[in-house]
C-alpha cells in the first residue's frame, strides 16, 4: 500500500500523535506501507539555515545529506501509523548508509518514497531500516537506508557496546586526528530546528537523561552532515557513504575527526578526544 | 631570466551579480568565491588541476578571512596542493589579481593560474564598538584584578552599538559619491548626459544578455540566472524620476540610477603561458599586454578621488607607442556615469592634458560606440573586487570574437586609485 501525501505534514501534530500512542505499539511486523511524496521543490531560506548549521557552503548543489531531511516527515508518518510496531522514542539511529547517482540541484523537483524493511534481530534487541528513494522525473538518483535500534535488553557490558572494533579507526588514538571540533552546546536546538527532527534527547539535558544519556547528545544526522562538509570540494559527485554511529556526542563536546583516502574511497572517523572512544566511523566511496 | 610571453587569457566565469539584501544576502565571499572557482574548474575541465596560483581578494572583508582565497582554493575543486593569496587594492583588486598572475607568467615563474575577486554589500563585518575594543584590549594587558575592575567600570551601555563599514575615504569622511559628485561639477557633467549613459549601460547589458553573450561566461548562482540589477526598459524617463542622492543644492546631478549600486557577486580569470593553454586543447582569447597603476592626490593636491585612471592611461600608451585612438574596445569601469564622462573629457582637454598629464597635446576623443559596448557596471552591478574579472572576460571574449585587435581597461579605485590594462587578441 502507497500512502500519497500532497503536502508536508506538520510535525507537531506527528510528535503528539507519537508520544500519545508511544506505549500501545507492540508486534513482529513492520507495515508494508510506503509513504511517497511527488514535486518535492527545495525552500532555498531551509536550505541555507541547514548549510550554515552543518557548514556546508551556500551553492545549488544540495548536501548528500539533505534529501534525509526533506524526506524526515514522510518517515514520521509511517512510524506514528498504527501499524508500526515500535514507539519513536527510545529508538537509537545505529548506522546510515547515503548512495547518489548525481550531484542534485536545489531547482530540482524530487519525488520522495519512504519505507520500513528488514526486521531482524540485533544483540541488544532488534533493528530494522527506513529506507528513502529519491527520483527526478521517474530517475532514481538518491538513496538511503538508516537502521534503527529497539532496546529491548540491557548492554551486558561496555565491551559489547562495540562488538566489531574495526583497528585503527578512531580507536584509543589509534590514529591522529585531522581536524578538532568543538561541538557547541546548542547544535542539538539548531539541528532541530533546521531539520524538524526536535526529538527531546537533542535538546534538553534533563529529558536526554530520562533515556539514559548523561546529557544532551547531537543528532546522528548532523554529525553525518557535518563530516561529509569537511570534504568539501574533495567528495565525488557519485557516491555511497556509509557510517556506523558508534556511540552518542554528548553536548557539548571536543572531538577528533579523521580522515583518509585509500584508493578512491574516504575512511572517515569521530572520536572522543580524550579518550579516542569512537562516535562515528565510515567510508564515502566513489 | 627567460624572455617575457605575454600571458594568455583564455576565458573567465562570474556568477550573477546580485543586488546587495538580495538572493545573496545569505552568502559569504568564500561561498561566492567558491562557486566562481568551481564554475571556472567546470568550464575549464581543471578538476583536481594544480595550478601556478590563484590570487583574488576582496574588499569588504571579515578579519576571521585573512586567509579567503586559500580558504575558497582548499573547497573548490581545484587540487588542494594549489597556492593562493590574498590581494585587495579597492575596486582595482579584479583587474590587479589579473596583472599579478599574467607578470608571473610572462616572467616564467608559473605556468597557469587564476584571478579572481568577490565581494558582498549584504554579509558585511561589523566589529565591536571601538570604544569597547579598546577597553577589552587594555583587560587583556592589565596585568592584577584590581586593575582589571577599574577597567571593566569604564564599560558604557552605549559600547554595545558596533562599528559598521562605511563608503566613506577616511582622511576625507566623503563617500564617494560625494566626492564623485564634486568631480562631476567639476567638469560640468550635466543630469541628462549621465542618464543617457546610464541607459545605454542597461539597453547595452540587456542586449548582450539577449543574443547569449554572457551564456559562456556566467553560472548561475543561488536561483539567479542574470544580473539583477539590468533593467532592459530602462528610460531617460524613468530615471528623470530619481531625486539626486550625491551633492547638494540644485547642482547635484548624481542619483541611485546613473551611481552603481550596492552589490554582491563574484568572477574569476583563467590565465597561462600559451604552451599550457595548447596542451590542455583550451582556446586563447587574448594576450595580456600591459598594465599600468597610477594614484593621485585627493587629499590635499587637488585632484577628484575617482581620476586616477586619467594619469594612469597616457603612461601605459606612451610606454606601448599607441595613441588613446589604436583601440577597438574601450572598457572603462562605471563607478558612476559621470566618471566615465570626467574620464573622458579630462583626455580631451588640452590645456588639463598640459598642465596635469604633461603632454604636449590632448589625448583626444574616442570613438564612443567602441566604450563599454555590452554594458558595464551601472547596470551589472559593482561587487567592488569582482568587477575587475568581469570586465577582464567581457573584453577578452570581444577581442576573440572580433578576431583581431586591442581593447583598453580603465577602473578607478578608492583612495584615489586607477587600474588599466590592454588586451590584444591571440
Amino acid at each position: 500500500m502507497t500512502v500519497q501525501l500532497d503536502h508536508r505534514p506538520g510535525l507537531g501534530r506527528l510528535y503528539a500523535k507519537a508520544v500519545a500512542t508511544a506505549r500501545s505499539r507492540r508486534g513482529d511486523q513492520l507495515p508494508e506501507t510506503s509513504v511517497e511524496m511527488a514535486d518535492v521543490t527545495i525552500d532555498r531560506e531551509q536550505l541555507a539555515s541547514y548549510a550554515e548549521v552543518c557548514g556546508f557552503r551556500h551553492s545549488d548543489v544540495l548536501p548528500p545529506t539533505y534529501p534525509h531531511v526533506l524526506a524526515f516527515p514522510l518517515a514520521m508518518t509511517l512510524m506514528v501509523d498504527p501499524s508500526f510496531p515500535f514507539p519513536l522514542p527510545g529508538l537509537v539511529h545505529v548506522a546510515n548508509r547515503i548512495t547518489q547517482q548525481r550531484t542534485l540541484r536545489a531547482d530540482e523537483r524530487l519525488t520522495l518514497r519512504v519505507r520500513a524493511t528488514d526486521l531482524r534481530p540485533h544483540p541488544r534487541g532488534r533493528q530494522f531500516d527506513m529506507t528513502i528513494e529519491a527520483t527526478v522525473a521517474g530517475e532514481p538518483v538518491w538513496a538511503e537506508t538508516s537502521t534503527y535500534l529497539r532496546r529491548e535488553r540491557p548492554r551486558s557490558s561496555r565491551s559489547a557496546k562495540d562488538p566489531s572494533p574495526q583497528p585503527g579507526e578512531g580507536q584509543g588514538g589509534g590514529i591522529a586526528p585531522t581536524a578538532i571540533w568543538r561541538v557547541p552546546r546548542n547544535i542539538g536546538r539548531r539541528y532541530a530546528a533546521v531539520s524538524g527532527d526536535i526529538n527531546p534527547i537533542h535538546l534538553n539535558p534533563l529529558v536526554a537523561r530520562l533515556f539514559g544519556f548523561r546529557r544532551a547528545i547531537a543528532h546522528g544526522m548532523w554529525l553525518k552532515a557535518r563530516c561529509l562538509a569537511a570534504l568539501e570540494g574533495r567528495l565525488p559527485h557519485v557516491l555511497t557513504a556509509e557510517v556506523e554511529f558508534k556511540s552518542p556526542v554528548l553536548l557539548p563536546s571536543t572531538v577528533g575527526f579523521s580522515s583518509q583516502l585509500k584508493g578512491s574511497t574516504w575512511a572517515i572517523a569521530v572520536f572522543q578526544r580524550s579518550s579516542g572512544r569512537p562516535h562515528l566511523n565510515g567510508s564515502i566511496e566513489a | 631570466m627567460a624572455d617575457l610571453r605575454p600571458a594568455a587569457i583564455m576565458g573567465g566565469n562570474r556568477i550573477p551579480f546580485a543586488r546587495a539584501n538580495g538572493p545573496y544576502a545569505r552568502a559569504s565571499n568564500q561561498d561566492m568565491l567558491t562557486a566562481a572557482l568551481d564554475g571556472l574548474v567546470a568550464r575549464f575541465g581543471l578538476q583536481n588541476a594544480r595550478l601556478g596560483e590563484v590570487a583574488a581578494g576582496a574588499v569588504l572583508k571579515h578579519s576571521r578571512d585573512f586567509n579567503l582565497t586559500r580558504e575558497a582554493v582548499l573547497g573548490a575543486r581545484l587540487s588542494p596542493w594549489t597556492p593562493a593569496y590574498d590581494v585587495q587594492q579597492a575596486c582595482g583588486t579584479g583587474l590587479e589579481t589579473t596583472i599579478h598572475v599574467a607578470n608571473k607568467i610572462a616572467l616564467g615563474q608559473i605556468e597557469s593560474g587564476i584571478a579572481a575577486g568577490v565581494d558582498t554589500a549584504s554579509d558585511a563585518p561589523i566589529a565591536v564598538n571601538e570604544d569597547l575594543r579598546r577597553v577589552l584590549l587594555q583587560v587583556n594587558r592589565a596585568k592584577s584584578l584590581p586593575q582589571r575592575l577599574a577597567l571593566l567600570r569604564k564599560l558604557r551601555p552605549t559600547q554595545v552599538i558596533p562599528e559598521t563599514p562605511r563608503n566613506a575615504e577616511p582622511r576625507t569622511g566623503m563617500s564617494m559619491g560625494e566626492h564623485a559628485a564634486i568631480t562631476a561639477r567639476e567638469w560640468g557633467i550635466t543630469r541628462e548626459e549621465q542618464d543617457q549613459f546610464a541607459v545605454s549601460s542597461h539597453l547595452h547589458l540587456a542586449a548582450a544578455w539577449k543574443r547569449g553573450f554572457f551564456d559562456d561566461l556566467v553560472t548561475p548562482y543561488l536561483g539567479l540566472q542574470q544580473d539583477q540589477n539590468m533593467r532592459p526598459d530602462a528610460s531617460m524617463e524613468s530615471l528623470a524620476r530619481l531625486k539626486p542622492v550625491f551633492g547638494k543644492d540644485g547642482t547635484a546631478t548624481m542619483t541611485a540610477g546613473n551611481s552603481t549600486p550596492l552589490s554582491d557577486g563574484a568572477s574569476a580569470v583563467l590565465l597561462s603561458t600559451d604552451e599550457w593553454a595548447n596542451e590542455r586543447r583550451l582556446p586563447i582569447l587574448t594576450h595580456l599586454i600591459d598594465a599600468e597603476t597610477a594614484a593621485v592626490d585627493y587629499v590635499h593636491g587637488g585632484e577628484g578621488l575617482l581620476m586616477a585612471p586619467v594619469y594612469a592611461v597616457p603612461r601605459l600608451l606612451e610606454r606601448n607607442k599607441l595613441a588613446l585612438q589604436d583601440f577597438d574596445f574601450y572598457e572603462i569601469h562605471e563607478a558612476f556615469a559621470s566618471t566615465v564622462l570626467a574620464t573622458l573629457k579630462a583626455w580631451e582637454d588640452p590645456s588639463y592634458c598640459k598642465e596635469h598629464l604633461g603632454l604636449s597635446k590632448p589625448l583626444g576623443p574616442i570613438d564612443r560606440a567602441r566604450l563599454n559596448v555590452n554594458g558595464s557596471s551601472l547596470a551589472v552591478g559593482h561587487p567592488f573586487a569582482a568587477t575587475g574579472g568581469r570586465i577582464v572576460t567581457t573584453l577578452a571574449k570581444l577581442l576573440a570574437q572580433k578576431g583581431s585587435g586591442r581593447g583598453l581597461i580603465s577602473i578607478c579605485a578608492a583612495g584615489g586609485q586607477g587600474v588599466v590594462a590592454i588586451l590584444e587578441a591571440a
